[in-house]
């Protein structure tokens, strides 16, 4: 995975992240633990590099946490601050005692943000108050994005059925059952056509490759 | 970037969804969340979601709808312009600049439908440039309209005519339950 080619896929910051292109720093090799064992070692005196690694990496899972639980680009976003500068202000400060556990510790902050946001107890000027400029510290890598051409052709190359059920699904990510009851089939029937549906989407996007499967 | 286990595509579709129960999510979150590999995976399927909510947006690619993702697409903003033609009748139509889709609205005898395809014609000048049957449609037994969303390809189409039928599949043959005719003109 890491050295395969970007194919069909593109970023629109290239330069800050793209797709299947090794990060350019030289820490890229340690695992998440040793990472924050570094970052943890260096407390207040701030193993920048470090810091901005671990970042990178962790921030593509937990936008894409906040993306399914709060189906908002800009929650997702907020939370990818939120839940990794509390991680590295933790990290720092020696308050994360398991280092090795950084990726337990980020879902748990994660799933408890999550909650709290959809309380409503949760406000960005509290986190910009927080931590002020240090929220503009970390560059957030970009999202993978399509190419758009390319994605009409290939959902035109569908079968109208598995088409419809694509968009059905995934315009407003609608589970299996609700797409079912739309068009008048089962919900297992529905799962079928979206798998053949997004098998060949893939194939057709030049991303079976990538390891998709 | 490697994974011993790696989360197989179907099932991070369903977790995308919302599909399955806490007790195979929570552990599934736990392995994405220390798995740089399989979070690719989903980055891929969250990218393919977000193009193709994007791809419905402008209008790009046409298909037949469901009632409810009508009013999804209305709810969300987009300009949406209706044709409801009766059965066996005709419709002047058009698709002005701003609008982000055209949907024909195509009421027909749905109950008891098995297969239901869809075949189009379209005339330019008095002679027949397309030719297409759309087989086995989705639609809902339940209801009596079969909705066909059209945008970008549509804006760009000279005047002509647009004759649709829908022809019920049956084991004893076919049956046309409907037929309907757009008399387009650029907007």
């Amino acid at each position: 995975m890491c050295n395969e080619t970007p194919g069909r896929y593109t970023s629109s910051r290239k330069d800050r992240y793209a797709p299947g292109v090794p990060p350019a720093s030289s820490l890229s090799s340690l695992d998440d633990a040793a990472l924050a064992r570094r970052v943890a070692g260096a407390g207040e005196r701030v193993d920048s590099e470090a810091e901005t690694e671990l970042y990178r990496r962790l921030a593509p899972r937990v936008r894409l946490y906040g993306l399914r639980h709060l189906r908002d680009r800009q929650a997702a976003a907020d939370l990818v601050q939120q839940v990794l500068l509390m991680t590295l202000e933790r990290l720092r400060a020696g308050k994360l005692r398991e280092p090795e556990k950084i990726a337990s510790f980020v879902l748990g902050t994660c799933r408890m943000t999550v909650l709290e946001m959809r309380r409503g107890s949760w406000r960005r000027e509290t986190l910009l108050e927080t931590y002020g400029d240090r929220a503009e510290a970390y560059e957030t890598p970009e999202p993978l994005a399509l190419d758009p051409e390319r994605l009409t052709g290939c959902l035109e190359g569908l079968a109208e059925r598995e088409r419809s059920v694509v968009l059905l699904t995934f315009f407003a990510d609608k589970p299996g059952e609700e797409v079912a009851k739309e068009v008048g089939t089962s919900a297992g029937n529905v799962r079928v056509i979206r798998h053949r549906a997004l098998a060949r989407l893939r194939d057709c996007m030049g991303a079976a490759e990538g390891g998709m499967r | 970037m490697t994974c011993k286990s790696p989360i197989d595509f179907e099932t991070l579709i369903a977790y995308w969804l919302g599909e399955l129960p806490a007790a195979v999510e929570e552990p599934l979150e736990e392995h994405l969340f220390g798995c740089q590999h399989c979070t690719r995976r989903l980055e891929e399927l969250a990218a393919l979601a977000s193009g193709i909510r994007a791809a419905v947006r402008a209008g790009a690619v046409a298909a037949i709808i469901s009632a409810q993702f009508l009013e999804s697409m209305k709810k969300q903003g987009m300009r949406i312009r209706e044709y409801a033609p009766p059965r066996g009748g005709r419709v002047d139509c058009t698709m002005k600049a701003d609008d982000d889709l055209v949907v024909s609205r195509l009421a027909a005898p749905l109950a008891g439908v098995k297969r239901l395809d869809a075949h189009q014609t379209i005339e330019i000048g008095g002679q027949v440039v397309a030719d297409l049957r759309l087989e086995d449609v989705p639609f809902d037994p339940t209801a009596v309209e079969v909705f066909h969303a059209q945008g970008g390809r549509l804006r760009h189409m000279p005047a002509h005519t647009a004759r649709v039928r829908l022809i019920s599949v049956e084991d004893a043959g076919e049956r046309e339950i409907g037929h309907y005719t757009f008399v387009h003109t650029p907007g």
